[in-house]
């Protein structure tokens, strides 16, 4: 640990210095496997967002689609070295692994060590870049400013141009969000939790009003600085690459239906690039957690991101998707398939003719199938087999479009027998049907029954 | 009217060449087709003509694709050709063809009715898809003078689609990536342009023994690659979608036990 720190805090605490000095003994091994296992929790690893090219005197660019470089045996991406600075913590988060009263090995990087680890991982192309989170030491200024010195660091000492995606921490100095925000790709806030409710009984120490606060702020330094850099063009760019955040879904009561909500006004009020939804692990026993005995919720997790892109990619509303009345996701089918079935007097869509949102909006049909069919249909008619050959899956589709006034083959446009057709197809989930995921299905039958034991536990 | 089948080498040069002799002969294009290396089976009643590449006839058909079908449409029909087809020869001439018809040429790409022009997209995509999957998947190691090495057998000639990402990535590094299959090595001197070599000149370097940091670093990435997993999320299928099995016997994290 840089020795300038630990005075800048004013020796406030005294013992902690001799506790950091002794982790100088573990090696870089034992460091990295606790702090990337104490990291992992945290789901986003895109690598997305900004495209930048090398300039030739350092390392490093970025791609604006993102590149993944390799997965892991749970089949997530690993894109960033995922690591926390250090697993610390002043505070006692009930679902988090490293809350202060759990008796689990500490340790910290130096900066140095983030940069070296970072730069070696890099040139060998096993890694995009660094995400960097990490727990509360002593108080949320003082730990982005260790965060803010090792990224200073590795982006001026060796002139790292690659991907950086760092956490900011709630109540923290406004002015070190701002300074980080110059030197990072993107920037994340977590929202923990889906509600304020939610927040105050399995998070303590935090309060919703400070996690918005930097949420605020980083939406207004991108804003601020895209006006910068129209009028001068090598202004440093602020978080160019946008914020996200994460919530945990499936430790609080909250219906899918509050969920989509948060995660449309994040969308709209905050302009965040990503809402990222992290099926609830049981890491840790507490009175005030569900027991999740069929694993953590993945299917619930699954239905929530086929409904975040329809939100952004598809035009939808939260509230066409869900209401108060029909507050959770269909289990057996896909939201988009459960919209469809629910508006068939929309249907069928003539392919040839209708509008792109209105194609978007068809089971079967994704965003590059409904480019692709916009752009071939100008050199003439499209019929069935041209589709299927854009990529469309045709035996979803079938029952909602119609090709120059055809249908596929008769079909009736009833709701209950489309239901029938559309379940006969097995749904591709991305997890095996094995016994954890039928567990799951079953768990999420009586998903309102489950809620209720949990309130009886309360 | 009999057949006419033009034999090209199979590079982008000598499909092009094919297809300007193929415009030379004035004859309709439907008679006229274009296949890439030895023709196995000949066919009775059809003439069989070997095209000597030549790099002017080349440049003239590449600047014609260009001009008339605009870059992104040049860039795809590249990738078609460095795709591991026999027909992309064939596709190519007659998306060229049909190209030409069109009142919209720059919109060639989208009309994938057409079966020749629906043949080179997939097969474009293809190359791309695997090019990337390079771009994701390569592992660089370090030998002792400080080279980085990476080897790759890919289905697809994707080598030249490869090396600019890194030559931009790493400019200040001494990297070496060698396709395996074709035998081609891509070489990039620190701060320098990158060049192809093809052939065995150079497979000494191979024997070079690796660093001591190459040691170490592998052995980090290993520990972190099996602890940023979640166990109660484990899911072999999911990773085996997301990352083909034909890729691993080159990367790191796979190679240790």
């Amino acid at each position: 640990m840089e020795s300038n720190f630990i005075l800048s805090t004013g020796g406030r605490q005294p013992g902690l210095q001799s506790a950091l000095m002794s982790k100088e003994n573990m090696s870089i091994m034992e460091k990295l496997k606790i702090l990337s296992d104490a990291a992992k929790y945290d789901v986003s690893c895109s690598s997305s967002g900004v495209g930048r090219r090398g300039d030739g005197t350092g390392i490093g660019n970025t791609l604006a689609a993102g590149i993944c470089h390799s997965f892991g045996a749970d089949g997530r991406c690993i894109s960033l070295l995922k690591i926390l600075f250090t697993n610390e913590c002043i505070y006692d988060c009930k679902y988090c692994i490293n809350r202060k009263s759990n008796d689990v090995p500490r340790a910290s990087f130096t900066p140095d060590e983030i940069c070296e680890l970072t730069i070696q991982f890099y040139r060998r192309n096993y890694i995009e870049g660094l995400f960097l989170s990490s727990g509360i030491l002593y108080s949320p200024t003082y730990t982005m400013e260790l965060i803010y010195e090792a990224v200073h660091k590795l982006r001026t000492l060796y002139r790292f141009q690659g991907y950086i995606h760092v956490k900011a921490i709630p109540g923290a100095d406004p002015e070190i969000v701002n300074r980080l925000g110059l030197l990072a790709d993107r920037m994340s806030v977590n929202l923990e939790l889906p509600t304020a409710e939610g927040l105050k009984r399995l998070a303590p120490n935090k309060h919703r009003r400070n996690i918005l606060t930097p949420m605020r702020q980083i939406q207004q330094g991108i804003i601020q600085n895209k006006n910068e850099l129209v009028l001068y063009r090598n202004t440093p760019s602020f978080v160019p690459a946008g914020q996200s955040t994460q919530m945990i879904v499936g430790a609080t009561p909250e219906s899918d239906y509050q969920i989509m909500m948060v995660a449309e006004n994040l969308y709209k009020k905050f302009d965040l690039k990503r809402v990222y939804y992290s099926a609830f692990v049981s890491v840790n026993e507490d009175k005030e957690l569900p027991a999740l005995p069929g694993g953590p919720p993945l299917l619930r997790e699954h239905r929530l991101y086929q409904a975040d892109w329809l939100l952004r990619f598809y035009g939808f509303e939260a509230g066409e998707l869900l209401s108060e009345d029909k507050p959770n996701f269909n289990i057996l089918l896909d939201p988009k398939a459960d919209w469809a079935l629910r508006h068939l007097e929309q249907f069928p869509v003539e392919i040839n003719r209708a509008d792109y949102h209105m194609i978007l909006r068809v089971p079967g049909i994704g965003v590059k199938s409904a480019q692709r069919i916009v752009r071939a249909r100008r050199n003439g008619n499209l019929n069935f087999d041209d589709l299927k050959k854009i990529g469309v899956t045709l035996k979803r589709a079938l029952y909602f479009i119609t090709c120059s006034g055809k249908m596929m083959y008769p079909t009736k446009i009833e709701e209950d027998y489309i239901t029938r057709n559309l379940l006969s197809n097995k749904e591709k989930l991305p997890f095996d049907r094995d016994g954890m995921t039928y567990k799951q299905l079953s768990l999420f039958d009586d998903d309102q029954e489950e809620i209720r034991n949990w309130k009886n536990v309360i | 009217m009999e057949e006419c089948y033009l034999i090209c080498e199979d590079s982008l040069e000598g499909i092009f060449t094919g297809i300007y002799n193929a415009y030379l002969k004035k004859k309709p294009h439907e008679q006229i087709h274009i296949c890439v290396g030895e023709e196995e089976n000949y066919r009775l009643f059809a003439v069989y003509e070997t095209c000597q590449t030549d790099e002017k006839k080349a440049s003239k058909v590449a600047g014609t694709i260009i001009r008339e079908f605009g870059e992104e449409a040049y860039l795809s029909i590249c990738r078609a050709l460095a795709a591991q087809d026999r027909d992309k020869g064939e596709a190519v001439y007659k998306t060229v063809v049909s190209g030409l018809c069109m009142k919209n040429k720059r919109q060639v790409m989208g009309c994938l009715q057409n079966p020749y022009i629906h043949k080179v997209f997939e097969l474009a995509r293809f190359t791309a898809n695997e090019a990337h999957y390079h771009v994701e998947f390569l592992r660089f190691k370090e030998f002792e003078n400080g080279i980085l090495y990476a080897v790759i057998g890919p289905k697809n000639n994707v080598l030249t689609f490869i090396v600019p990402h890194f030559a931009d990535r790493l400019p200040l590094e001494n990297f070496v990536i060698y396709d395996e299959i074709r035998n081609i090595y891509a070489m990039h001197p620190a701060g320098k342009e990158w060049y192809l070599v093809y052939g065995d000149e150079i497979i000494s370097q191979a024997e070079h023994n690796f660093s001591e940091g190459e040691k170490k670093y592998s052995e980090l990435f290993g520990c972190f690659f099996h602890t940023i997993a979640i166990k109660e999320r484990r899911n072999y299928k999911l990773q085996r979608n997301m990352l083909p099995i034909r890729y691993r016997e080159y990367m790191t994290e796979f190679q240790q036990k």
